[in-house]
Parts: structure tokens; C-alpha cells; sequence
């Protein structure tokens, strides 16, 4: 065994050595016992680090991380905690819809584009354009916001399974552009969704709120059908 | 390939609870922590050893707090959190270096670790021994063997060539070799 044959044992474990090297290395293997065991053991030691599991701290990390970022239930009187749980809950509520609205804006932007006829390359606005399309969306919110109506939860959870499948059975023929493309605004919408539930969760009676779920949901909904209706027109 | 496998598993539940983290709800940055810290503290153990992995996993979720804002679900949450825990080791170890550099010329542990002779008694297991390697070997071993990224990606994330990158892979390889414990 030499360093100049050692060396290469790693490379050739890893597929990189070039059909020379590795044929003169196989040549060398066939007569060097020692370097056949070394190469046997790096198999071993490459196998083993994939293997390896992973382990969870054996203290809890939690309430050192929740006192860094401000979470930590100090020992306040229970009135003190009352009072700043309300109002971490107003704050949250502000900043979860202010939050995704500019998301929403970017998803029916990208929606348009795509439904505007073969314009598969889309890129998402990002920061500044993003905010512009915020407050668009606030002042086009009434053309979206009227309730579900005639709409069961069940009807239209059904609705959004029949479209999912349409659209994942023609996934094959789209290109992966606009399957992306689907796929984020998709996300985009679900976590609105999920922002949606939350608030009105918190606060079960607000028209606002209800609105804005019922919003949502139905640009889902339009969304999916607009995308089962071009990967129809596509396969 | 399992940590890939992973994401994809919890991807759902993550995204809810980042959209609700990134709002402020400290409850879903919990549930959060609660189901990557054994990936992440484990990240952390072998890369810059047992004594600071749980200082610097407390320090990869505050700062993943911290950004959370600009997490967008481009990605699974588990690979976005993954690249702030690299961030945050690589960002340790540069203030580190010097410390640790002693120790790999000196008499310390990892000295002794990587002129191991075969078959010596030790009761280092194989865990152990990653924590231990010297400094170049052990970011490259774990980012490569362990963690799956490639050459070219680790050379960048650490400012070397391709070809130390390679050459620290067989390095730590090697004396790893003297630490298989099954
Ligand atoms: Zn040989």
C-alpha cells in the first residue's frame, strides 16, 4: 500500500476517477491486499455516516431560545400575562393579514399572466411591486369578498379534490415552469387560507374576517378550476 | 436521502406553522423546534462538537426566528432551516478558528485522534470520533458523507478548492477508518 494508491481509493468510491485511473487502481486492488482492506473499510466508514441517526439534545434548548426571541412566560402576574396576550394576539392579527394580502396579490399577478395565453414564464413580483399589489388587491377585495354562497363545506372541499386530480393527472404534459408556477401559488393561497382560519379562530366574529376567508377560499377555487381548464386545453 | 425523505413528510404541517412563526406565534416556532432540533442539534454535535452544540443550536433558532420573514416556502422548511444552521456553524467556526487550530497542531484530543494507531484501545465511538477530527476534514466530512452536498457546493460554503475539499474528505475518511464501531 502507497500514498500514491491510497489516495485515489476515496475518488474511486465516489465514481470520480476517470475509466484509466480506475482500471489501473483495479489492477493494483487485485494484487495489494492492503489497499482492498483500506478500500473496504472507507466503504464501511462512507456507509456508516450515511446510517448515522440523529440525536435530540440531552437538555431541553427550548426556554433558553424562548427567552432570546421574547416568548418566555417571565413570572408576571397572571393579569400582566392577560393583558399581553391580548395584545399579542391584535398584533398578530394586523401583521397575518397585512401579511397576506401582498401574497395574494402576487398570486392572482402570476394568475393573470398565466391564463393570459401562452405566457408560461412567469416571475413572481417581489418586495416593492409586491407591496404595490397590495393595496390594488385592498381596493379590488370587494369584487372577491362576498361569501361562499350556495357553496357546502363539503361541496367545496369536493370541488378542490376534483380539481387537484384533473390538474395532477396532466402534470406530465405541463412544462415545469408553469407546474412551479401552480405549485407556489397554490402554496400561497393555502397559507392564506391557513392565516384566514387562524385570525377568525381568535376572533369568530368578525365580518372582516369571515369575508376574508370565504375570499380566499374562493380564489382557490377559481384558481384551480383556471389551471384544470389549461391543462385541458394542454393534454 | 432520510433528511430529503423527512422534509417531504412534515412539509405540510411546517408550512402552516411557518406562516404562523413568521407572524409572531411563538407556539408554532415551538412546534417547529420541537420537530427539528434532534436534525439540527445533531448538525451542530458534528460539525463543531459536543461542549457548544447546545449553545449554537439555541443560536440557530433564534436566528431562524429572526428570518423567518424572509422565508417565502420556496423551499421545504427542514432544507431553509438547514441553510441557516450551516450559516450560523460556518459563521461559529470562522471565530473559533484559531482556538481550534492549537488543537490540531498540540497535544490535544483531536492530535491524538488522528494519529490513533491501529487497532489501540479507545472507547471513542464512531460519533465521537466525527466531533473530533481535525477542523478541515471533520466540515468536509460531515457536509459531504454525512450531510450529501457535493464538492463544488462545499468548496463554495467554505472558500476552498474542489480539490481540498476532496482531499480533506479522504483525509477524514481515513482516520475514521480506526473508529467503526460495529
Ligand atoms: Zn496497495
Amino acid at each position: 500500500m502507497s500514498d500514491r494508491w491510497t489516495e485515489k481509493l476515496s475518488p474511486y468510491l465516489d465514481g470520480e476517477l476517470s475509466a484509466v485511473e480506475r482500471e489501473q487502481l483495479e489492477s493494483h486492488l487485485a494484487k495489494c491486499e492492503e489497499c482492498a482492506a483500506a478500500l473496504e473499510q472507507l466503504r464501511r466508514v462512507v456507509g456508516r455516516a450515511r446510517a448515522l441517526e440523529d440525536r435530540p439534545p440531552a437538555t431541553g434548548l427550548w426556554s433558553g431560545i424562548a427567552e432570546r426571541i421574547g416568548a418566555a412566560p417571565s413570572d408576571a402576574k397572571v393579569a400582566d400575562l392577560e393583558a399581553r396576550r391580548r395584545s399579542k394576539v391584535a398584533r398578530l392579527r394586523q401583521r397575518r393579514l397585512s401579511f397576506s394580502l401582498p401574497q395574494l396579490a402576487a398570486a392572482s399577478i402570476a394568475l393573470i399572466v398565466i391564463s393570459a395565453g401562452g405566457a408560461w414564464l412567469v416571475s413572481r413580483p417581489a418586495g416593492p411591486a409586491a407591496e404595490r399589489g397590495a393595496s390594488s388587491v385592498s381596493g379590488q377585495a370587494g369584487l372577491v369578498s362576498a361569501p361562499v354562497a350556495g357553496h357546502s363545506a363539503t361541496s367545496y372541499d369536493a370541488a378542490i379534490v376534483e380539481l387537484e386530480r384533473i390538474i395532477d393527472e396532466s402534470r406530465d404534459q405541463l412544462d415545469t415552469t408553469t407546474v412551479r408556477v401552480i405549485e407556489e401559488n397554490l402554496m400561497i393561497i393555502n397559507q392564506a387560507i391557513v392565516q384566514a382560519q387562524r385570525a377568525l379562530a381568535e376572533d369568530p366574529a368578525s365580518e372582516y374576517l369571515n369575508e376574508h376567508l370565504a375570499a380566499t377560499m374562493r380564489q382557490k377555487l377559481e384558481f384551480l378550476r383556471r389551471a384544470a381548464e389549461m391543462t385541458r386545453a394542454v393534454s | 436521502m432520510t433528511n430529503l425523505k423527512q422534509d417531504r413528510d412534515l412539509r405540510p404541517v411546517d408550512a402552516d406553522d411557518a406562516v404562523l412563526a413568521a407572524a409572531g406565534d411563538a407556539g408554532a416556532f415551538e412546534r417547529l423546534y420541537n420537530r427539528h432540533v434532534p436534525r439540527i442539534h445533531s448538525l451542530v454535535r458534528r460539525m463543531i462538537g459536543a461542549d457548544l452544540a447546545d449553545e449554537v443550536t439555541q443560536d440557530v433558532f433564534v436566528r431562524a426566528w429572526q428570518k423567518l420573514g424572509s422565508y417565502r416556502g420556496e423551499a421545504a422548511f427542514g432544507t431553509w432551516l438547514h441553510r441557516v444552521a450551516i450559516n450560523v456553524i460556518l459563521g461559529r467556526r470562522k471565530q473559533l478558528g484559531i482556538r481550534r487550530e492549537r488543537f490540531v497542531e498540540g497535544e490535544g484530543v483531536v492530535g491524538r485522534l488522528s494519529s490513533n494507531p491501529k487497532g489501540a484501545e479507545t472507547a471513542i465511538d464512531f460519533e465521537t470520533a466525527i466531533e473530533l477530527l481535525p477542523d478541515g476534514a471533520q466540515q468536509v466530512f460531515v457536509l459531504h458523507d454525512v450531510e450529501g452536498y457535493k464538492h463544488g457546493e462545499i468548496a463554495q460554503m467554505l472558500g476552498i478548492s474542489s480539490g481540498t475539499s476532496k482531499s480533506q474528505l479522504h483525509r477524514a475518511r481515513m482516520i475514521l477508518r480506526d473508529y467503526l464501531d460495529r
